[in-house]
């Protein structure tokens, strides 16, 4: 009886592990496939991505502080100082400049993982599929693209992210900071030709209330591929700025 | 009936149900391919590089020069490109499930590696030249064969053993999974009519990093650094204050 037992449990384990990724497959399955080339279009009349982010974007809603940082910065834009030091020396972009980018970005979706990679001077953003939790705070490095992690939910890819590297901007004049939390959804529109993205901030010592907008993005053509933006902070078109500023 | 005579009865439909969907996979014409994906780095044993033959005109390059070239490719934090990526480490292979192109992602500041799959290169007369040139790929039983053409000049273009990537490099990589899947080999093999006076090939097994949480670190290039601008400048050992 117990021999018969045993050969019976064994023969089971192989026919449950089949199972069991069968149906892993099934539902990997069942999820959309967002891999491909994206980008940005002026489909709302903007007439340049600065003007498309100012037509469709709002205005982030913050805490005084950040205002008048924001009027400053702006100040010295109109004085003629228009790229920023991290621009002439080729920093590394963080997130999310590369989505409001005029450049392509790419995603290539496995079962653990969606990965999205620029085409610009920054890394490839990991989002986590695998049921990971963040690192505990103590144990998380801030990093330009923060730590996220992502599940599906009725077709829609739902993303949190923390940890990231204070210093960074948002369209719409949002700040990030250490404590910055970022949810996203994407979902594809149309057929799988367009890709939304809406995009949350939320940080109490910045906003008076989370800073909401959406980008929609165009899949590209199949025999499109990637390029590489570069950018050569020894070259003086770079490093002397796009327009001079004014002398004071 | 017992409980264990069920449990078998489902044992026996699942394994049904699942050779059913091979079948169907198989008579969609589907292959099952080897899976690439996951993390991988090299260790002290994974090199396995001849000594190139080159060409008079490329053996004849001040190695003194091109040493220098390099240090301020590093300090401008230019592209560095392949072959100088595949030899960073640790590196990620992703697999797209759509089996549309399978990307090699780098832990420094570079552009990730697009190798797609099933499809000749672009026009070559509107190609764009990069660091990591233009790469596809095709299953040839269960290994990946990459074709590379379109590289520039930018970067670090020292190749393993001898020799300089040039506008002229083309670059044929073998990629095939060994030991169940616990290592890669990735044979290279250059031509290069400007380089070698014959093909030049080596070989590296990455090994696979089976830590299911692992994440990739991002190593920072920021050329207004100055601190490290002036250690990558000034004679080593030189102090700064």
């Amino acid at each position: 009886m117990g021999i018969e037992f045993r050969g019976r449990h064994i023969a089971l384990i192989p026919a449950l592990l089949l199972y069991g990724n069968f149906v892993i497959a099934q539902s990997s399955a069942n999820v959309p496939d967002l891999s491909g080339s994206w980008e940005r279009m002026d489909d709302v009349g903007g007439g340049s991505f600065g003007g498309i982010l100012e037509k469709i974007i709002p205005k982030a809603s913050l805490k005084p502080e950040f205002i008048e940082a924001n009027r400053k910065e702006a100040a010295r834009q109109n004085a003629g100082d228009v790229v920023a030091f991290s621009s002439k020396w080729c920093q590394t972009f963080r997130y999310p400049f590369f989505m409001q980018h005029s450049a392509a970005w790419h995603i290539v979706q496995t079962d653990e993982e969606v990965i999205q990679v620029p085409e610009v001077h920054t890394f490839a953003r990991h989002i986590y599929l695998d049921g990971r939790k963040h690192p505990e705070p103590a144990r998380l490095v801030p990093s330009v693209n923060g730590h996220s992690i992502g599940r599906w939910q009725d077709g829609t890819l739902v993303v949190d992210t923390v940890g990231f590297m204070p210093g960074g901007a948002t369209p719409g004049g949002g700040r990030i900071g250490a404590g910055t939390h970022l949810s996203e959804k994407f979902m594809l529109l149309d057929d799988g030709k367009k890709l939304r993205v809406t995009f949350t901030w939320d940080d109490s010592t910045i906003y008076l209330k989370p800073h909401t907008y959406d980008f929609v993005y165009y899949r590209s053509t199949p025999e499109s591929y990637a390029l590489e933006d570069y950018c050569h902070a020894d070259e003086s078109t770079q490093s002397g700025s796009v327009v001079q500023p004014k002398q004071q | 009936m017992s409980r264990f005579s069920i449990l078998t009865k489902c044992a026996v439909s699942l394994f049904a149900i699942a050779g059913c969907a091979e079948v169907l996979s198989a008579q969609q014409g589907k292959a099952v391919m080897p899976n690439l994906t996951g993390y991988w780095r090299l260790q002290d044993d994974s090199r396995n590089v001849p000594s190139a033959n080159l060409t008079p005109q490329a053996a004849s390059v001040k190695q003194a020069e091109l040493a220098k070239h390099d240090v301020q490719e590093i300090r401008w934090c230019h592209w560095y490109g392949v072959p100088y990526l595949m030899e960073t480490s640790p590196l990620q292979l992703a697999q797209s499930r759509n089996g549309y192109e399978i990307d090699i992602i780098f832990n420094t500041r570079n552009p990730s590696r697009h190798i797609y799959l099933d499809r000749p290169h672009p026009n070559a007369e509107t190609l764009d030249a990069t660091s990591d040139g233009n790469s596809v790929g095709k299953w040839d039983g269960e290994t990946l064969v990459v074709d590379t053409i379109a590289f520039s000049e930018e970067g670090l273009t020292a190749i393993p053993g001898g020799g300089r990537r040039t506008k002229e490099s083309h670059l044929v990589e073998r990629f095939r999974l060994l030991r169940n899947g616990a290592q890669l080999s990735v044979v290279s093999t250059w031509t290069d009519p400007t380089v070698f006076s014959e093909p030049h090939t080596y070989e590296f097994r990455y090994f696979r990093i089976p830590d299911k949480d692992f994440e990739i670190p991002n190593i920072d290039c920021d050329p207004a650094d100055e601190a490290r601008t002036k250690f990558l400048s000034n004679p080593p050992g030189t102090q700064i204050h």
